[in-house]
């Protein structure tokens, strides 16, 4: 519709002033709090690059950054590949159950994560959780204490336990979501390909890998970027996990910045957020670059 | 997929590990509520019980206590928390419904001045971090006068970059015509979203109001911020502060309360799983 009217002024008024109001105007605002330092009362005073030059000697930045990452490049790409995978049997004529087993790998995307960790902390937990127990009871001196441990291995310091069963969680949470996705995106897929594929002798793998894998690459880096720019944002998991036994081999960048927050180290918790954005941003532009490279 | 079909082996196998990986799904969930039935003793391990240590599988309760449920609902007001999580999950998702398709009816068929300004606004919003901006949002709610109430937990999303984009994918699918023919019926634009607009893009309303209303539920760091006296508390802090023992000790009473927070939205996705399905799959395919 081309007339002249109001109406798109109408509709958009509110709408535009709510993003405006608690979305736009505070990330400009708190990406400049990065610059000063402020307890939220009181004057703020303009400390230029001082907050993020004290993070690059803040013993505990280090590790939340740490983390953060660790948890992204160890969680995304195995629950899109197990997502993919699953995909792939699910959606095949002769798979028997779909919907019953859509609907429970599901389960964990809609559910909350704060409930659904209290029963992951009870089966990890050293004092009287499921699996320690399990671990001990077929026989190990010990198990490893998955909430509160240190590294897993002396070679791998960056990698805790606490850690692995953050991933792991992680990865049991967001498999089901990629599976769902995987299944729109193959049923979009010609039967003519696969057909081609046999006719030329390619095996099941083959098909696999040279066939579907391709044909759902868009899907995939949709998964990746949505699931990275997820993940480093991680809260509520980490939050229900460990924030009753909070320690540097635990902490993310999000967990951090509220910590801060708390501490009325306002402008301080904002720096932080400020290379969360800069991480963010850079993930946002790879994926406008793969989906240009996609479209051309 | 293939038109050979796989060796009865392979397809077994593959039935089998799909399967065990759907039973690790829901055996968190099944755990939960069978330990909400049992006694205290015996939620505990055995061994603590003074028995020999069998700790697989987490047990069948063998005498059902219901009084869990009750004696949660009785330690923890459940029934306030309830009624705040479900009126902020209902107030955004009815007000996030009408502003998104409004502003998507807005981008996808009217020409106007500022419209690749406001387009690229909403854009903008879906990659900003809430990390980055919830302090100033945490002022803003403050000025004006939304701390610590319902109000705070429901202005902030009464709109979203997502929905709004979502919703003018999907308007802009209605077709040209319709809309001119109710324009000579001498429909305004607002008969026209009601009458022309929203029928057709029912789906894409209905599964982002379902998105809505589930990320509503479970939201939790907007929430942490903003909330403080346990009169505007909403399930999941009140469950975080459960699951420290701040509120009980017994933990089938803690399972039973865990049970009582998650069920109905379990209930609701089953109903609705595919229009939940098919909204996030849009989404994503769209992109």
């Amino acid at each position: 519709m081309r007339g002249r009217s109001a109406s798109p002024y109408l509709f958009l008024a509110f709408p535009v002033a709510i993003l405006t109001v608690f979305t736009v105007g505070p990330t400009l605002l708190g990406l400049a709090l990065g610059f000063f330092d402020w307890s939220g009362s009181g004057p703020a005073r303009f400390v230029g690059l001082g907050n993020y030059r004290s993070l690059v000697h803040d013993s505990r930045f280090w590790p939340a950054l740490r983390n953060t990452l660790v948890f992204v490049l160890l969680s995304v790409p195995p629950s899109v590949l197990a997502g993919f995978l699953l995909a792939t049997i699910v959606q095949a004529r002769w798979f028997v159950g779909r919907t019953l087993v859509r609907t429970a790998l599901f389960l964990p995307t809609v559910v909350s994560i704060i409930a659904v960790g209290v029963v992951w902390r009870w089966l990890l937990d050293s004092a009287g959780g499921l699996l320690p127990r399990a671990i001990v009871g077929v026989g190990f001196e010990r198990s490893p204490d998955f909430l509160q441990g240190g590294p897993i291995a002396s070679w791998l310091p960056w990698l805790s336990w606490p850690m692995v069963s953050l991933i792991v969680i992680q990865v049991w949470r967001t498999a089901g979501y990629c599976m769902v996705l995987y299944l729109a995106a193959l049923s979009g897929v010609n039967e003519s390909l696969y057909e081609a594929a046999e006719v030329d002798g390619a095996t099941r793998v083959g098909v696999l890998r040279n066939v579907t894998w391709p044909e759902v690459a868009p899907m995939t880096a949709f998964l990746m970027v949505t699931g990275v720019i997820g993940g480093l944002q991680v809260f509520d998991i980490v939050w229900a996990m460990t924030s009753a036994t909070e320690t540097d081999s635990t902490v993310t960048l999000n967990l951090y910045i509220f910590r801060e927050f708390q501490q009325s180290r306002l402008g301080y918790s904002a720096a932080i957020g400020g290379v969360l954005f800069a991480l963010t941003l850079v993930t946002t532009m790879l994926q406008l670059r793969v989906m240009r490279r996609n479209a051309a | 997929m293939s038109s050979r079909a796989p060796s009865i082996v392979t397809r077994l196998a593959a039935h089998a590990l799909v399967y065990a990986v759907a039973a690790s799904m829901l055996l968190p969930f099944l755990w939960m509520v069978s330990t909400a039935l049992k006694t205290d003793l015996q939620a505990l391990p055995r061994e603590a019980a003074g028995e020999s240590v069998t700790f697989l599988p987490p047990g069948w309760p063998w005498e059902w206590r219901w009084g869990n449920f009750a004696d949660a609902a009785r330690a923890v007001s459940l029934w306030d928390f309830y009624q705040n999580s479900l009126v902020a999950a209902a107030l955004t998702t009815l007000v996030a419904g009408v502003h998104n398709a409004l502003a998507g009816f807005a981008l996808a068929k009217f020409r106007f001045r500022g419209q690749r300004a406001v387009f690229w606004l909403v854009m903008s919003t879906m990659m900003l971090p809430v990390q980055v901006s919830f302090i100033f949002a945490y002022i803003a709610a403050g000025r004006l006068g939304m701390v610590d109430n319902i109000q705070a937990l429901v202005v902030p999303f009464a709109v979203s970059g997502f929905g709004i984009y979502s919703m003018k994918q999907a308007i802009a699918t209605v077709p040209d015509s319709l809309l001119e023919a109710g324009r000579l019926d001498g429909m305004s634009d607002l008969e026209l979203f009601w009458h022309v607009v929203r029928p057709i893009a029912w789906p894409t309303i209905a599964a982002l109001g379902i998105f809505t209303f589930v990320a509503s539920w479970n939201s939790f760091f907007w929430p942490l911020v903003v909330v403080d006296s346990v009169h505007s508390k909403t399930l999941p802090l009140a469950v975080a502060e459960l699951s420290a023992g701040r509120y009980v000790q017994s933990w089938p009473v803690r399972m039973a309360a865990m049970t009582i927070l998650t069920l109905p939205l379990i209930v609701v996705f089953v109903i609705f799983q595919r229009a939940f399905v098919r909204g996030v799959a849009m989404a994503a395919v769209k992109e």
